[in-house]
């Protein structure tokens, strides 16, 4: 059975954020905005719209929200390929991003990465690719460059608990934590690495342990409580800012789908799957919102609506650019 | 001015000018601080330009050379040192999955200009994990540029070139060289470009194409074989890629005939390479076989002297395969 939410290893030294009505709403509309668009993804894979694969991160919306949302625009995200949804959050248009699934010219790479695989370097997305935890590493030394410029912004850098077990995990961390780096490395914990369960990733309990060895604090966290995601990241973000160091977030949360699109995952137990279904961190949001009264049904209907109508024309737009030219293969090889 | 220095002191102090001149670039690696580097090429920087600009790493190659990858995204001109470059497997994944292949896979939203100076070479008696010249294993990666000088003059101003190159470098020094190539190098700011060979002796007979340790072996043999009549030409391929096309073709029409002369291991090593090209674009003008002198294939440098000794490319074995190649 699924493990419920996570002890917190070191409580977060938050002052609760000033969660206006606002910014309740905003995470919500976010929240709901990746929910969509990774469905739309899936669907549109489905129908043989686009080939490669996809990497449906539904189910792990709040962690993605939570730690993405109040991020500046110069600041820096460095996704894994189920992280598609960051390039969202951090405010890239979602023409592109659908144009990026499709390999199409208007894509930020113009077709060359493969369909998760989005960066986009106006907002400082890094474009990832698919080595283990090379992101973590790339982000790594971006924090560095930040740190060498004086500059005051932040790296939050993604992977999943399979990574947590590759060498470049402990070299990252490790660097970041002599040089106390301003990056927060975000471990979206969904108990399974493709097919293999967390038990066999490894003895710990709690991810965010690591941490320890690093000199940096750690926090494990129900990844599935957007406001409890927001205020952790919050606090790591502001102590990255003004310096002190890095953080290592661990997110318990659970992918709904299998590892890729083309994974039906029958490795894992229904009643599992199910039960995390039951704690869908939107549906777990909503009864927050709804019983503060700041959301009802006309106006989820409208968020959901107005979402709807951004996807068609952003779909439309991908299905209408064109792929680019076979002439454009040597293109980007060199500087 | 020009005086005469060693390899070792030229790279000294082409990053010396190159941290005072662009406040962008700055040094890290294994030992490069405190102790000045364990063959001392990065000694004195600490003192002159702080922690900030002279990192001594953990222990850890991946990061050192992520490390770089990342801050280079943001601007910065890091120049990451790989202590051997028998120490270079834990990297590989950086500079192949990423620094080759960043600029392409972002269709030049980010790039990756890192200069990697790696101590490369057999150098007597340095036994199986400090010995090895493994260049060719990164020519096979498009978006990776590799250099190997072999005078003075050229580890200053390929390092200058290098260090301003918008392209991931790969920046071999041979460690025998270090104290032995010696030669007439400018104070000043100069550079090399990346790319062009080098012709070391013009000669009419036979071609030789080379680079590394084995650029003077080669001009030794040359110099040797002339006495005996025959007129070698030695081309030095300082950058290994992207490769000198040109004056490699040139030189092959010119003489007809084609000694390649590596220390690296000869099954698929550079040689096989511009064996091919050689093959492809100037099979007509062979007048014998494309022939090569390599270091053997045995899995490392073995330490007892006489089987190192065994395993070294060297003047006699340089003669040997002239001779063979000048009789056709």
């Amino acid at each position: 059975m699924a493990s419920k939410s996570g002890r917190a290893v070191m409580e977060p030294e938050t002052e609760k954020s000033s969660r206006s009505p606002e910014l309740l709403l905003s995470l919500y509309s976010m929240l709901v905005k990746c929910r969509m668009c990774d469905e739309k993804a899936r669907i549109l894979f489905r129908q043989g719209k686009y080939k490669g694969n996809f990497y449906s991160g539904v189910g792990q919306e709040a962690t993605e929200v939570g730690t993405a949302y109040s991020l500046r625009k110069d600041d820096w995200i460095a996704p894994s390929h189920r992280d598609w949804t960051s390039n969202i959050i951090k405010g890239a248009p979602l023409k592109f991003c659908f144009a990026q699934l499709f390999a199409k010219v208007t894509s930020p790479d113009r077709g060359r990465s493969s369909p998760a695989h989005m960066g986009y370097p106006p907002l400082h997305v890094i474009t990832p690719a698919s080595s283990i935890a090379a992101q973590l590493n790339i982000g790594t030394g971006v924090a560095l460059g930040i740190k060498k410029l004086h500059q005051d912004t932040v790296v939050v850098a993604y992977c999943g608990d399979g990574a947590t077990s590759f060498g470049g995990f402990h070299e990252a961390l490790n660097f970041a934590g002599v040089h106390k780096l301003p990056i927060l490395y975000v471990v979206q914990n969904n108990l399974w690495a493709e097919s293999v369960p967390l038990r066999l990733q490894t003895a710990l309990k709690d991810l965010s342990e690591r941490a320890k060895a690093y000199g940096f604090p750690g926090i494990s966290l129900d990844g599935n409580d957007v406001l409890s995601v927001y205020d952790a990241a919050q606090t790591a973000i502001a102590r990255a800012r003004a310096g002190e160091g890095p953080t290592l977030l661990e997110c318990k949360t659970y992918r709904w789908y299998g590892h890729s699109e083309i994974d039906p995952a029958k490795y894992r137990m229904k009643e599992e799957v199910e039960a995390w279904k039951k704690r869908d961190p939107i549906v777990l949001f909503e009864k927050q919102l709804i019983d503060k009264k700041l959301l009802t049904e006309a106006k989820k209907t409208e968020v959901a609506s107005s979402i709807t109508k951004e996807i068609n024309e952003a779909v439309e737009f991908a299905e209408q650019s064109p792929y680019p030219e076979a002439s454009e293969l040597m293109d980007h090889i060199w500087g | 001015m020009a005086r005469t220095i060693n390899m070792l002191q030229a790279i000294n102090e082409a990053l010396s000018q190159e941290m005072e001149r662009d406040d962008r670039v700055f040094i890290l690696g294994e030992d490069i601080g405190l102790s000045g580097g364990v063959f001392k090429v990065t000694d004195g920087l600490l003192d002159k330009f702080g922690e900030d600009r002279v990192l001594d790493t953990p222990l850890a190659e991946g990061i050192i050379i992520a490390a770089s990858i990342g801050s280079a995204m943001m601007g910065l001109r890091p120049v990451p040192e790989i202590q051997f470059a028998d120490f270079i497997t834990p990297a590989v994944d950086q500079i192949v999955q990423q620094a080759s292949k960043l600029r392409y896979r972002s269709a030049g939203g980010y790039s990756c200009p890192i200069t990697i100076r790696i101590c490369c070479g057999a150098g007597g008696g340095s036994g199986l994990y400090h010995s090895q010249e493994n260049a060719s294993w990164f020519v096979h990666e498009p978006g990776l540029k590799v250099v190997m000088p072999s005078t003075a003059y050229d580890a200053k101003g390929m390092l200058l070139a290098a260090i301003r190159d918008p392209d991931p470098v790969l920046f071999f020094e041979h460690k025998s060289l270090y104290r032995q190539a010696k030669g007439e190098v400018p104070e000043g700011d100069y550079t090399v470009p990346l790319g062009p060979a080098a012709i070391r002796r013009e000669g009419r007979d036979l071609t030789i194409l080379t680079y590394g340790m084995m650029t003077q072996l080669s001009l030794d043999a040359a110099e040797e074989m002339s006495k005996r009549g025959v007129d070698i030409e030695v081309v030095e391929i300082r950058t290994l890629a992207p490769i000198d096309k040109t004056t490699i073709l040139n030189s092959v029409r010119k003489t007809s005939k084609v000694l390649i002369v590596h220390e690296d291991k000869r099954t698929m090593g550079f040689g096989a390479e511009l064996a091919a090209i050689i093959s492809e674009d100037a099979f007509e003008d062979l007048d014998g076989p494309i022939m090569r002198v390599t270091g053997p294939d045995v899995p490392p440098i073995p330490f007892s002297p006489n089987l190192d000794k065994a395993w070294q490319v060297n003047s006699e074995k340089i003669l040997a395969g002239i001779e063979k190649l000048a009789a056709y």
